[in-house]
């Protein structure tokens, strides 16, 4: 057993599991646009829900609290944070779904099992970069924030860090739900409790409030905290703090690594449990 | 025929079935019994040789599935191993990677980057592809929109254009009509001239002895014959007539 535990045995195996995988990257990246396209391949409106989906669901909040219970939020706050929650939230999911619906694929082919979770969030990545250019179109219109160079680097930055902390999420969730389906019914409750946990629908002078000082110290615990502050910076514009910049970091390094190593490990035994 | 293709030494499957109920919450919760235990393959070792057609037959639940997907990588063993030398492609189930609501052409991409080829090599075969699966401008409509044959047709002409050295296949001879069961026979014999090997698992005894040179007969995970081909199904087929006759 001590050859299978040594550093060099493990460093060897992930060498040639991501030689593997970019060997197989032409197939990662068919598989991602042929699922994208099959979804909205039957709906008249088709590719357009891409965008229409998280603009709807920006207007929906943006109607609630902008009408019903009116406050100084404006609706580039709300969709800045809606599309970054919204592509995690989407590798939640779309990670369990990414293994429990490739059965046929898993039990036919030898391939690295992470191609799965990583094509589902591909489909996603495109998805947001689309929901991006969206929100950078509004903004010109509203003449909010013109991006500079420094907010581009920011955003270079941040997304990989995204992708990596989504990876790990749809990781796990795509690990547990192999043998325990149960998963997919709790992650849409998981999902909403964290969209209302994280500051997308309210503002952040609500932690200052009297209503929200209880609440205020655990506030910035959530990842998606720091990930949504650092989009703000260098979306709209918002003060850049270098300090949840490194927390996201620390973050997205410790669940990427914990849910693909997870994920691996245990990617033998799929094929006994489908 | 010098070093053999496939080696499977001393394999050994066994699931649990319990993980395969639904785990219920007094089940979870309960106290463990220990799990009852089916053994899938015991002990079970063969070879084949280079440009040898090998026939697996034997009852339902016999264990032909799991030794096919041994053999394919996609299933770890308990015990033993399953070795393959060189190019693998499966035909263990028909269409595997395919999305049915994209077009057949863009199926071809998907089917074939699934079981391993590079893009650039399915660009070079695409038409040859779309020309033996004999659908012409279908190619370009959504597969759901096919006939069972011709969606059967295009995954069979994918799986025999990825050139393999081992071809492995679970009861599909029946692959379209009968000029087109005539063709895919020839491409497979094709294959087996240019040394590939064909593990082949089916019910029908008659396209067993009619292809395979050898084969083997499990029964309950363990093998109950291997040898010639038309003497396996002999064998076999004794013993379910006297099954029958109790």
């Amino acid at each position: 057993m001590t050859q299978t535990s040594s550093p060099i045995y493990y460093t060897r195996r992930l060498v040639y599991y991501v030689s593997e995988l970019w060997r197989r990257r032409e197939f990662i990246w068919f598989l991602a646009m042929g699922n994208f396209k099959a979804r909205n391949a039957s709906t008249t409106l088709g590719l357009f829900w891409w965008v229409l989906n998280p603009l709807l669901l920006s207007l929906v909040y943006w109607f609630i609290f902008g009408f019903i219970f009116p406050s100084e939020r404006d609706i580039i706050y709300l969709m800045s944070g809606m599309f970054v929650f919204h592509f995690t939230a989407q590798s939640l999911t779309g990670g369990a779904n990414a293994v429990l619906q490739n059965r046929a694929l898993l039990t036919n082919l030898k391939f690295p099992r992470l191609i799965l979770p990583l094509a589902n969030l591909l489909e996603g990545l495109v998805g947001f970069g689309v929901s991006l250019g969206l929100l950078a179109v509004l903004q010109s219109i509203g003449n909010q924030h013109f991006p500079s160079a420094v907010d581009l680097a920011l955003l270079l930055a941040i997304v990989p860090l995204h992708f990596l902390f989504n990876l790990g999420l749809g990781s796990i969730t795509a690990r547990l739900a192999v043998p325990f389906r149960d998963i997919n019914n709790f992650i849409p409750y998981i999902n909403r409790v964290w969209l209302y946990l994280s500051p997308i629908i309210w503002p952040l002078t609500l932690l200052e409030s009297e209503r929200g000082q209880s609440f205020a110290p655990y506030a910035e615990a959530n990842p998606m905290f720091a990930l949504i502050s650092v989009y703000r910076s260098a979306l709209i514009g918002d003060p850049f703090d270098p300090r949840m910049f490194l927390e996201f970091t620390i973050w997205a390094l410790v669940l990427g690594v914990l849910g693909v190593g997870l994920f691996v490990r245990y990617e033998g035994k799929i094929a006994r449990h489908l | 025929m010098t070093k053999p293709s496939i080696v499977v030494e001393d394999l050994y499957v066994r699931f649990r079935p319990y993980v395969e109920r639904k785990p219920t919450l007094r089940r979870s919760l309960g106290r463990r019994r220990a799990p009852e235990e089916v053994v899938a393959l015991n002990h079970v070792s063969f070879s084949v040789d280079r440009g040898e057609a090998f026939g697996v037959i034997g009852r339902n639940g016999a264990g032909k599935s799991t030794l096919l997907r041994c053999v394919a990588g996609t299933l770890r063993p308990n015990g033993g191993k399953a070795v393959v030398h060189g190019k693998t492609s499966t035909l263990l189930q028909l269409g595997v990677g395919f999305i049915p609501e994209l077009t057949g052409r863009r199926n071809i991409y998907l089917g074939g980057l699934a079981a391993g080829m590079r893009k650039k090599e399915i660009d070079e075969r695409l038409d040859e592809i779309i020309e033996y699966a004999e659908l012409e401008d279908a190619i370009d409509r959504p597969m759901k929109t096919y006939s069972s044959g011709m969606f059967s047709r295009l995954a069979f002409s994918v799986a025999m254009n990825l050139e393999p050295d081992v071809l492995l296949l679970d009861e599909i001879l029946a692959v379209g009509d009968a000029s087109f069961q005539g063709k895919s026979m020839k491409a497979m014999r094709g294959l087996l001239d240019r040394a590939g090997t064909i593990l082949f698992v089916s019910h029908s005894l008659k396209s067993v002895s009619e292809f395979c040179d050898r084969a083997m007969w499990l029964d309950g995970g363990r093998i109950a014959a291997i040898g010639n081909a038309e003497d396996v199904v002999a064998q076999y087929e004794n013993s379910v007539s006297e099954r029958a006759g109790e």
